[in-house]
């Protein structure tokens, strides 16, 4: 019988005052009007705004110093992110960068793309693309058609990625190719590389949302060159290194705090003395988040003594996403559109429609919601 | 909690000593019974020898709350018909007002279901030798109500009865201030945690039953619809299992009434699903009194009405957010690390 227990984890003492750093530091820009709160986590980008965190010393924060980083400690991590994604902060510049590419590249990258990119991701100046989904690639991810083929020196890689978000802007995607066996052969024969964006024969071009906003790509790869030193982790091990680590990702607070700033919203509109549906509907979301909350430090405490709590960061995505997909439907039983009562409530109904038509996605980036439920099935032994 | 790691160790051997006692004087015919064949004396006694019903209370040097929740948890988890937690409640409780703490088996009256002189709800009233009661806005008392209370049941079948006020006697009587807000609180956190023992019992049972269940010639545990069901089911219960330990811990950071309102109102609501999925999957087998699976389901459903259902304390938490400014939501929720 599995058990999840989601022990406490005590905040180290700096990250107190590593929180109330953060915070001022996002009060004041949010005063200079650097940026508008908005929903969606990792959706709004501003490179300048991920350069200022880099030289803040807020991007590649647990990496060693040799590669830029600042050595500190994953729960001082956990803090800084936290308090950029309650504040509807723009992250998305350098979010995958920061989040997943700089680790892994970090654990599993050559001396050289080490050198070459981490100091660069640290300083906010160098973003990242995550290459995994193709046309006829979704969730059934070992699927991937696009080929790698060794010449002298490294690789030609020759086909076409989807859903790419940010490529448009990124420095480097990591895409997982196939750089043996062929798609039938599932997980075997997978790797994943660093891809120079500027390299020729790569192609981008714009998928535009559901609600019209450029975020997602497609990526057409013709015979690009890719160094023998910008692999990630083995060759062939591609598939191990996506399903084991990525999995870590998925307990993050981006997994449940997208709509947050409308949650803020949705209580400046009831004021302080609210009617019973609005405190009670409210106040159950509140009992939702600190829950999640918990449930998140606590496995980012379990990562930090090297622990795999794969199941468990299934169950954050899977509840979290479902609690974020939640607050436009149960905010706008109580603070309709239409018929509205008096009061500005610009920053709400902005927040309201954008996390409305948003919604959708939390679901599914990262692994679907389906997905997820089969992994934890599998964690509980039912498959 | 202090002393968290030396109290592990003590702990660990304290819940193997419960499963030995329940695997000796509980078994199906006591866990059948729920509180309707009356007071278990035989499994009480032996809880009682083990030194597992004096856990929790303040300034006394015992085991801490930590430990008095994971034994009431796992007391739960075996669905056991006796007012442990009940007792271990009434202690606590009975220390933070500074009355003197008789032996054996205690409980404590919800102050909400007190009216018109009577308090309604109260678990085990006849069957124990003092129940712990909000007598005032700053009263608390001791009260004897053996010859005064009359019969009732929850949905499990626990004894839930009514107590005549004016007729019981009064043991001890001190002041407190805000006691029925604290008699609620206390009681909430206690539900709290027995709701968690409660879905990890339905959690394993399920599990069990969907690996052993063959239908259309495979475990049942090889649908898809049952794999996501099942899915749902593991992740509520976590949710309520990690919301409980918040107000477990928040007991020691004095950090309280926040902490109670989200478990109360978390596990209850995650309760509710569980129950209704485990009954789902389990199909009509488990919908007999025969069966086992409403051990735990009904005493959940019980449970999360008890000092405060979901609705009370949602409210609580959205007027006190509210009160608080929306700017002030951030604060709140990361006030303890």
């Amino acid at each position: 019988m599995p058990e999840f227990r989601f022990e406490p984890v005590v905040m180290p003492p700096a990250a107190t005052s590593l929180r109330a750093e953060v915070r001022a530091f996002l009060s004041e820009e949010k005063a200079k009007g650097t940026f508008v709160p908005t929903v969606g986590a990792m959706v709004a980008a501003d490179p300048a705004f991920s350069a200022r965190l880099g030289a803040r010393g807020y991007l590649g924060m647990t990496w060693p110093k040799a590669y830029g980083g600042h050595e500190r400690s994953a729960l001082e991590r956990y803090v800084v992110v936290e308090e950029l994604l309650a504040a509807g902060a723009p992250v998305m510049a350098h979010w995958i960068a920061d989040r997943q590419s700089g680790p892994q590249i970090l654990k599993h990258g050559s001396e050289r793309a080490r050198k070459m990119i981490l100091p660069e991701i640290a300083a906010g100046r160098c973003f990242f693309a995550i290459g995994m989904s193709e046309p006829d690639t979704g969730s059934d991810l070992a699927s991937v058609k696009t080929r790698a083929v060794p010449v002298a020196g490294g690789f030609r890689v020759t086909g076409r990625k989807v859903w790419t978000s940010y490529a448009h802007k990124a420095h480097y995607v990591i895409a997982l190719v196939r750089t043996g066996g062929r798609p039938e052969d599932r997980h075997v024969g997978l790797t994943q590389l660093i891809i120079d964006m500027k390299s020729p024969g790569i192609e981008v071009r714009p998928i535009i949302n559901v609600y019209g906003a450029h975020e997602f790509n497609e990526v057409t790869f013709d015979d690009v060159f890719v160094p023998e030193d910008m692999t990630v982790g083995a060759v062939g091990q591609g598939w191990a290194m996506v399903t084991s680590e990525l999995a870590f990702e998925r307990s993050g607070p981006d997994r449940f705090m997208s709509t947050y700033p409308l949650l803020v919203e949705a209580f400046r509109e009831v004021g302080d003395s609210p009617a019973p549906m609005e405190a009670a509907e409210l106040g159950r979301l509140v009992a939702h988040l600190a829950t999640l909350r918990r449930m998140s430090t606590s496995i980012a405490g379990m990562l930090n003594e090297g622990r795999s709590p794969v199941t468990e960061a299934a169950l954050v995505k899977d509840l979290g996403t479902t609690f974020e997909q939640s607050i436009p439907e149960i905010t706008r039983r109580l603070l309709p559109l239409e018929p509205r009562a008096a009061g500005n409530g610009q920053a709400y109904d902005g927040l309201q429609q954008l996390a409305q038509m948003q919604a959708p996605c939390y679901s599914i980036r990262g692994g679907t919601r389906e997905i997820l439920r089969g992994m934890i099935a599998r964690g509980l032994g039912l498959r | 909690m202090s002393n968290e790691t030396e109290d592990t160790g003590v702990r660990d051997l304290m819940l193997r000593s419960l499963d030995r006692i329940v695997e000796e004087k509980a078994g199906h015919a006591v866990q059948a019974a729920d509180g309707k064949a009356g007071f278990p004396a035989d499994l009480w006694s032996a809880l009682e020898e083990a030194g597992m019903t004096a856990l929790g209370e303040e300034n006394e040097g015992d085991l801490g709350l930590g430990n008095a929740a994971a034994l009431i948890e796992r007391a739960a988890y075996h669905t056991l018909p006796v007012p442990l937690a009940e007792t271990i409640l009434a202690r606590r409780l009975l220390a933070k007002a500074g009355i003197e703490i008789p032996d054996g088996a205690l409980s404590v009256a919800p102050p909400s279901a007190n009216r018109d002189g009577k308090a309604a709800g109260v678990p085990w009233a006849s069957a124990v030798g003092g129940v712990v009661v909000a007598t005032g806005p700053e009263t608390l008392s001791l009260i004897d109500a053996r010859d005064v209370a009359a019969p009732g049941f929850n949905m499990a079948g626990e004894p839930r009865e009514t107590i005549d006020l004016a007729r019981a006697r009064i043991i001890a009587t001190a002041s407190l201030a805000d006691a029925p807000r604290i008699v609620e609180a206390e009681g909430a956190r206690i539900r709290a945690v027995q709701m968690s023992g409660g879905m990890s019992r339905v959690l394993e049972h399920g599990l069990t039953w969907a690996n052993d269940r063959i239908q259309f010639g495979r475990p049942i545990a090889r649908f898809q619809a049952i794999q996501h069901l099942m899915a749902e089911l593991a992740a509520e219960a976590a949710a309520a299992s990690a919301a409980a330990l918040l107000a477990v811990e928040a007991a020691a950071a004095r950090s309280d009434r926040f902490a109670i309102a989200v478990a109360k109102a978390r596990t209850g609501e995650a309760a509710g699903r569980v129950c209704a999925i485990a009954h789902e999957v389990f199909g009509a087998m488990g919908f007999t009194q025969e069966h086992t699976l409403h051990y735990a389901t009904r005493r959940l459903w019980s449970w999360r009405n008890e000092f405060g259902a979901e609705v009370h304390w949602q409210s609580e938490i959205g007027r006190m957010i509210a009160a608080g400014g929306a700017d002030n939501l951030w604060a709140t929720l990361t006030a303890h690390g």
